[in-house]
């Protein structure tokens, strides 16, 4: 069989054409090992260097200035047994993974759900949506605890005009400072409301007209259609999500430090490594904080990966069997 | 003949040999060099560098690389990688405990009592000498200080009917009691005075709040928390106070009406809507270096042409009745030098920095430029000229009462975050047993102290 022009340009245009087999390039292995060279060098020496060592240093004493002493399991055994805010953290880090993860995902399909609606102007709406998400979380968080401020927020001043005489104090209050950061978590929903919009754009239009067709309520629409369909999503945003409220930091931090924070009720396992490590020059200790975090986030992610099979539907099979 | 040729031969020879040694001492001269680093930049490393030039003049041979923009965890990291320089310096006492304990600075007391020493008890003020110890080595010598005291309103204290600032804790209550104002809704309008973690205090409340009782913060190794009693006393008053004057006798209610107050508290450094600048508040703890934010500008040298945003004054502390003998004292902390573990020179570096902290040029100019009064004793190394109204941050600095706390390694000083947290714990009503949190608190600053010797 000859090849045309045509199958010159796009071998593969007719059914059963069979591609031409492809020459043999001569690159040299050193050029190729040139060209490799910046990546390789930046996973030895920025990721696979730090992370031996971090986990040297897990069972050692090391301050900084003294050379590491060996001390065996003493950072873990400290951890589990003696440290209290060890524990603070990582139950604050637990309660704001298993409220903010699920409320996140709601939400974010709920605007992706709202925003496919709009005949007019929809990109309008999508990028006024999108938007907060770019804003540095920094200054993202300093605004929210300007906005949600006891004494002077605009946020109290509506809710005492109208009706509630003593609104909570937010950030300022233990009780109410972390429902402050999901709000802001909330806020900047737009990343996870784009993967969730993309997801409802791709679902067949055919699928709702039969549905419509069979008598479906919009809710079994969504419920037995939609739902399903977006699983996939929500599979993909549930094990990052889990894995960045595990390292949840600057939203908090930055909170914290506004509020003046003494309670601990913003302290998060994040900032618990961090404090070990720039604060107490504990560095042997924070590195095995880094280590059970990567095992606790390794466990969580395992755990969904293995639920998943009840309750993903992949349409064309999962990337996970 | 013979004999001149004889002589003139030793003459050469002679001659020959003491250029030799001449020019074997210039070289080894030349090798005597010191580095030093600082945090300093722009003016302040202009007249670091100025004062070590004066000491390079003063010790021919001696040559002195001075390196700015350096901050501690930097020298800290250098150090421990033994490429640190010769002298070092710490923002601040709480991290004495940091460079003397992880043994980063050296232990200075045989160059301290050595032939060329210095007698610090003569030369610093006791503030500065008591602080340059950590984990009973003494490992560092007093730069400048920033001094914490008591600012009142004059004209607020006047109208309400007081002529002096307060000088007991009895009395504190008494004028705040007098000087708060409360809205129609309840809420507080004007303040006397804020007993409360976290209300402009820079983590520090909770020191302020202990030296006015006179708590101290170690009895030994051992933290004093739980076994000085005066802790426990502190903070009864703490609770006494929030509840008498902001609550109407109900801690609950104060405590509450009091986040509030905090919560809307002018910007610190507006120098606009600074809470005392407004009148919002009466008295308060601050440090030294907020009273040009209190006057006409908030630049330093202008401090002298105060006129006044706020009628201030500044007083010691008011101290509990039974440490009376402490009032007119404050706190006090200090920049600090030491010498690098693995330093090459240490004779030399001595030599340098025994003159960095004892000169008073150098002290005056900081002074005047910062507003951060030398640890020197002599009057010599204070400004020529300085306002009247300045004058009792000296006699804070040079009471002997005077303190920082008592320093141990406790990495970046967490047993005062520690304490702090507890305070703020505490004026929260979270913690419902002082004397069991104080215990608890003991204990952890203990395995800190434990694990970090």
């Amino acid at each position: 069989m000859s090849l045309t022009r045509a199958h010159a340009i796009s071998p593969f245009k007719k059914k059963g054409d069979i591609a031409p087999p492809r020459k043999k390039l001569k690159v040299p292995r050193l050029f190729i090992f040139l060209c490799l060279s910046p990546w390789l060098f930046g996973i030895i020496f920025f990721t696979a260097y730090p992370m031996v060592s971090s986990f040297y240093q897990s069972f050692t004493k090391f301050n900084l200035i003294e050379t590491p002493q060996w001390v065996g399991l003493d950072n873990f055994h400290r951890m589990f047994f003696e440290d209290d805010d060890f524990w603070k953290a990582l139950k604050n880090t637990i309660w704001i993974s298993a409220i903010s993860i699920p409320l996140r995902i709601c939400f974010a399909i709920f605007t992706a759900w709202v925003l496919t609606k709009p005949k007019r102007g929809s990109s309008i709406y999508r990028t006024i949506f999108f938007l907060p998400s770019m804003v540095p979380a920094v200054a993202g968080t300093m605004a929210f605890t300007y906005i949600f401020n006891p004494a002077y927020g605009p946020i109290n001043k509506m809710l005492e005009a109208i009706g509630i005489k003593e609104p909570p104090f937010w950030f300022m209050d233990p009780a109410w400072s972390k429902w402050g950061l999901i709000l802001l978590g909330l806020w900047g929903i737009g990343d996870t409301m784009i993967i969730f919009l993309a997801g409802l754009l791709d679902v067949p239009t055919s699928l709702y007209e039969a549905a419509e067709l069979e008598g479906a309520s919009g809710w079994q629409s969504f419920r037995y259609i939609t739902l399903p369909l977006m699983t996939p999503v929500i599979f993909f945003s549930t094990v990052t999500g889990v894995i960045g409220s595990f390292q949840y930091f600057t939203q908090a931090y930055v909170a914290s430090g506004q509020v003046n924070d003494y309670s601990h009720s913003m302290y998060f396992y994040a900032t618990h490594i961090y404090h070990s490590a720039f604060k107490a020059y504990e560095m042997g200790y924070a590195s095995a904080l880094a280590w059970v975090l990567l095992v606790i986030t390794l466990l969580c992610t395992l755990v969904i990966l293995k639920t998943q099979k009840r309750w993903v539907h992949y349409p064309n099979g999962s990337l996970f069997k | 003949m013979r004999k001149n040729r004889m002589f003139a031969s030793i003459a050469v020879i002679a001659l020959v040999a003491s250029s030799l040694v001449a020019a074997a001492t210039g070289a080894q001269a030349a090798t005597r060099t010191v580095t030093v680093w600082s945090p300093y930049s722009g003016g302040n490393l202009a007249m670091w560098d100025a004062a070590i030039k004066r000491i390079e003049t003063a010790n021919p041979g001696l040559d002195i690389k001075s390196v700015g923009s350096i901050d501690m965890a930097k020298s800290l990291a250098a150090i421990n990688a033994g490429n640190g320089p010769d002298i070092s310096i710490s923002n601040g006492n709480g991290n004495l405990g940091w460079f003397c304990g992880t043994g980063a600075w050296q232990n200075l007391n045989a160059l301290i009592s050595g032939k060329n020493g210095i007698n610090m008890s003569a030369t610093f003020n006791a503030a500065s000498v008591a602080s340059s110890i950590s984990n009973y080595k003494r490992c560092a010598l007093p730069l400048y200080s920033e001094v914490f005291g008591f600012y009142y309103n004059k004209d607020l204290l006047s109208k309400a009917g007081f002529a002096n600032p307060p000088k007991t804790t009895t009395e504190l209550l008494t004028y705040s009691q007098k000087l708060t104002t409360f809205n129609a809704d309840g809420s507080i309008k004007a303040a006397g005075f804020l007993p409360w973690a976290g209300y402009y205090g820079f983590d520090m409340d909770s020191m302020w709040l202990g030296q006015m009782f006179g708590a101290k913060w170690y009895g030994g190794n051992s933290s004093a928390f739980s076994t000085d009693r005066k802790w426990a006393e502190a903070f009864a008053w703490q609770k006494d106070f929030i509840a008498k004057v902001y609550g109407g006798g109900d801690f609950a209610k104060g405590s509450k009406l009091l986040t509030k107050f905090v919560a809307g508290r002018g910007g610190e450094w507006s120098g606009t809507d600074h809470d005392f600048i407004s009148g919002r508040v009466a008295m308060k703890w601050d440090a030294n270096w907020m009273s040009p934010m209190f006057c006409t500008g908030d630049d330093w040298a202008m401090a002298d042409k105060c006129t006044a945003k706020v009628n201030f004054g500044i007083a010691g502390f008011p101290v509990s009745p039974s440490n009376i003998s402490a009032y007119g004292s404050g706190v006090i902390g200090q920049g600090q030098m030491g010498i690098s573990k693995g330093s090459k020179n240490v004779k030399d570096a001595w030599i340098v920095m025994k003159a960095l902290a004892t000169d008073t040029k150098l002290a005056v100019a900081w002074d005047g430029a910062n507003g951060a009064p030398s640890s020197l004793l002599t009057k010599e190394a204070r400004p020529a000229n300085y306002p009247a109204w300045y004058q009792p941050i000296y006699d804070i600095t040079e009471h002997p009462r005077t303190a920082y706390h008592t320093v141990q390694n406790t990495g970046e000083h967490l047993e005062e975050s520690m304490l702090q947290n507890l305070m703020a714990s505490w004026q929260a009503g979270d913690t419902a047993n002082i004397k069991t949190a104080l215990a608890d608190l003991a204990q952890r600053v203990n395995q800190i102290i434990v694990r970090n010797n």
